[in-house]
């Protein structure tokens, strides 16, 4: 009787561990807006396919950065989380995030190499890398085909110029109608002219290059389709942002990236566009992009203490089957080096043709990575921002306000 | 002599509100006053600095403009919001008709959320805004408004002139000439403007950019005044509120005393109302002063839309330290600022009771 008795402890006990073991959380930290996205994709790929671990997606709707650096901070960040281009490097100044090499190295199905270099390189510093790229975007414009028909103007093509296509979006301009564009006041919209023109990232000895006649001409031809009238800002327009005011047609382009794309899908899948190359500043001129991309990360001491299993659904998230579905359903386009030959970029689609643009625009010579070093991304930008705010507006010329940004980029 | 049993008890009854306190406030207090001397980044082993921190606040060009910006701010915003408050409980204190709905609408702003509210503002305060809409409309219109105005006068003063001509006791606003004489007005204004003898002003759209703009009024910038006149109108319910609670107690023989004395309703303010409400006032300007030296929610909002320079506060400078620029957190440089901020809201706090008004009451 002790016998059994005792058995059935021991029974207990092993079940009980069993189901203890049962409850390992993986916790999942993004943006809110890839909420439907996600969800879909761990009920189709994720769910089940690690035995005993749930993955729960955190929606994270407060400024991203400084989520991260609050939680791990405090030792309860996620234990997978986005990592932006924009803020990796701080993220892994703070020795608090996960090097990935090791795991990279013992994974059977991630190994270096897999991701497009660029994309390693992005998020490698120090010689170790520190997210997984999880895809990537870069801009390109985004005309309404209709639109451009209605008022009989050649639609944007890769061989327009900065002043070629100002004329045409004077052109399609329809007052009381649609702008011509939707541009607002976005140093991440401006920057890419500005380094086309010549404008490197920082003056030699480190100062705002903001003073530069490439950056002021790049400045001067950026404001003036919205102090020509010819084009508003989103929040002129009433709509959230410049693609929410392309989606609902009340104006004819944008500048925006492959984010534009679901949207549009689900919003006004009958629109009727196409997609360009951002203008050169002069004939057969160079041009430039930026590289946006977004990560994989992981912190050092996870909370649920399983970093492998961590690891594990980040393997499965970037795995080609879930990269090659999240590009069919236009959502991005994949960080996997084998992935970019997908049958999807051949098919003839708005879609699928402005997915394939927005790839090729990465490949163009002049894309940079989205960084902005030691200086705070907030700093930079925002000393532009506002330079182009009061350019726009008006209230300054280009000189003044753009030597105002260098001063403020100084100080 | 108490025995030793009512010390234990009270201390035990004493304890959560003791408990949360060292925690939520001395420990964080000590552990602020110690970061300010380092130069943590919520991440690093830190390093004494010493007072850097202190001297490098006082030569960021940003600490300076939130300094300002704060004191500015703190000073208008609680004058301005106890002065209308102490005018509409005095006004809501009558015996009008319809008072609870009055008091109920009136309260309205301070009920609803602020971040909804600031959100509203923006919205309004948008270059292609309600506010420049209306503006356009006022600034077209106006013939067509004059005139209609100018008729309705001369309607008015016509039918009451001729109403006493025949004797009758017609009042200037009487409700039912003064109709007639709105309906003519509105009629032949319109009839005017078909016609074409009367145009609207040709005037382009108004875009007065008044959140995303340097611009200033008075030394303030023009953002930072729209905040400004955005919390005065959520506040000053609460404050009107508590002087309510306060008038409803001063004794009514006091001001039938100044009467008998022949006191003017302005005597009777300054001398009977304001003293009475001495305490009150107190409360309501040094909670005034307080809240609005710590003003965070609405500025960050509008951080999202106006120039930092042109919005920054001391609270949102700290913020801004650490986790506005994009960078590691400045911790240090937070802590010393938010430990400026604390000092000087004493500072005024005092000044203000040692000069302004201290809570001794009538009676003192």
């Amino acid at each position: 009787m002790r016998k059994i008795l005792l058995a059935l402890v021991i029974v207990g006990l092993v079940v009980g561990v069993g189901f203890a073991q049962d409850k390992v959380t993986i916790r999942l930290a993004g943006y809110s807006g890839d909420t439907p996205l996600m969800q879909d994709v761990l009920a189709r790929f994720v769910a089940d396919k690690i035995p005993g671990v749930e993955v729960v997606w955190e929606p994270i709707t407060e400024d991203f950065l400084a989520f991260v650096l609050r939680t791990l901070s405090a030792g309860t960040a996620p234990d997978v989380f986005y990592v932006d281009l924009g803020w990796a490097k701080t993220v892994a100044e703070t020795g608090l995030v996960e090097p990935l090499d090791d795991y990279m190295a013992n994974s059977a199905v991630l190994n270096k190499g897999d991701l497009i270099p660029a994309l390693e390189n992005a998020f490698t510093f120090d010689g170790k890398i520190y997210a997984i790229s999880k895809d990537f975007n870069s801009l390109v414009i985004f005309y309404n085909k209709d639109m451009f028909d209605e008022m009989g103007v050649a639609y944007p093509s890769d061989d327009d110029t900065w002043a070629t296509l100002l004329g045409k979006i004077a052109q399609v301009n329809n007052p009381g109608k649609w702008y011509g564009a939707c541009i607002n006041a976005d140093a991440a919209r401006f920057l890419p002219f500005a380094f086309a023109a010549g404008m490197p990232f920082l003056k030699d000895d480190g100062t705002g290059p903001f003073d530069l006649a490439s950056a002021k001409l790049a400045a001067d031809w950026f404001t003036s389709f919205n102090r020509l009238g010819i084009s508003a800002t989103s929040a002129e327009i009433g709509a959230g942002w410049p693609g929410a005011a392309f989606i609902s047609e009340q104006a004819a382009t944008c500048i925006e990236g492959g984010w534009l794309i679901p949207p549009i899908r689900n919003e006004n899948p009958t629109l009727n566009f196409g997609t360009t190359f951002l203008p050169s500043p002069w004939e057969n001129g160079p041009r430039s992009n930026y590289l946006f991309t977004v990560g994989y990360g992981m912190p050092t001491s996870p909370a649920s203490g399983r970093p492998d299993l961590a690891f594990k659904v980040i393997e499965i998230l970037t795995s080609p089957e879930v990269q090659n579905y999240i590009l069919e359903s236009g959502h991005a386009i994949p960080s996997r080096a084998a992935l970019l030959n997908s049958a999807y970029f051949q098919q003839k689609d708005d879609f699928a043709q402005a997915t394939k643009k927005v790839f090729e625009a990465t490949a163009l010579p002049g894309t940079v990575p989205f960084t902005f070093g030691e200086i705070g991304q907030g700093v930079y930008m925002g000393a532009v921002g506002e330079a182009l705010t009061l350019i726009m507006q008006g209230e300054e010329t280009v000189e003044e306000a753009m030597n105002e940004a260098v001063a403020k980029l100084s100080k | 002599m108490k025995r030793r049993g009512d010390w234990v008890s009270a201390f035990i009854f004493l304890l959560p509100l003791l408990f949360t306190l060292a925690v939520a406030f001395i420990y964080a207090f000590v552990r602020t006053v110690y970061f300010s001397f380092t130069d943590y980044n919520l991440f690093h082993i830190t390093k004494f600095v010493g007072l850097d921190n202190y001297t490098q606040l006082f030569a960021d060009y940003r600490f300076v403009l939130a300094l300002t910006h704060s004191l500015v701010y703190a000073v208008v915003v609680t004058a301005s919001q106890t002065f209308l408050a102490l005018l509409l409980a005095i006004v809501l204190n009558q015996k009008i008709r319809g008072l609870t709905f009055f008091r109920a609408a009136y309260y309205v702003p301070s009920v609803a959320s602020s971040v909804a509210i600031t959100l509203i503002f923006i919205w309004l305060m948008n270059r292609r805004g309600t506010v420049n809409w209306l503006l356009t409309a006022l600034g077209r219109y106006w013939p067509l408004i004059v005139i209609g105005l100018a008729l309705v006068i001369l309607v008015q003063w016509l039918q009451v002139f001729s109403e006493r001509r025949h004797g009758l006791p017609a009042r200037a606003f009487d409700p039912a000439l003064l109709g007639i004489s709105l309906l003519t007005g509105v009629v032949v204004t319109t009839i005017l403007g078909q016609l074409g003898v009367v145009h609207p002003y040709p005037m382009a759209d108004a875009v007065i950019p008044w959140l995303t703009t340097r611009k200033m009024f008075l030394g303030i910038p023009l953002p930072l005044l729209s905040v400004m006149m955005l919390n005065i109108w959520t506040t000053t319910p609460t404050m009107m509120l508590l002087l309510l609670a306060g008038l409803q107690d001063v004794p009514q023989e006091l001001y039938e005393a100044a009467d008998m004395d022949g006191a003017t309703p302005g005597q009777k303010l300054l001398h009977v109302t304001v003293p009475a409400i001495r305490p009150l006032l107190f409360m309501v300007i040094t909670m005034g002063l307080i809240g609005t030296l710590q003003v965070f929610d609405q500025i960050a909002i509008m951080a999202g839309v106006a120039p930092l320079e042109s919005t920054i506060t001391l609270a949102y400078y700290v913020y801004w330290n650490m986790f506005g620029s994009g960078g590691l957190p400045k911790v240090g440089m937070a802590s010393a600022a938010a430990l400026v901020l604390a000092a000087l809201t004493l500072v005024i706090v005092f000044i203000q009771r040692r000069v302004g008004f201290s809570e001794k009451g009538w009676y003192s």
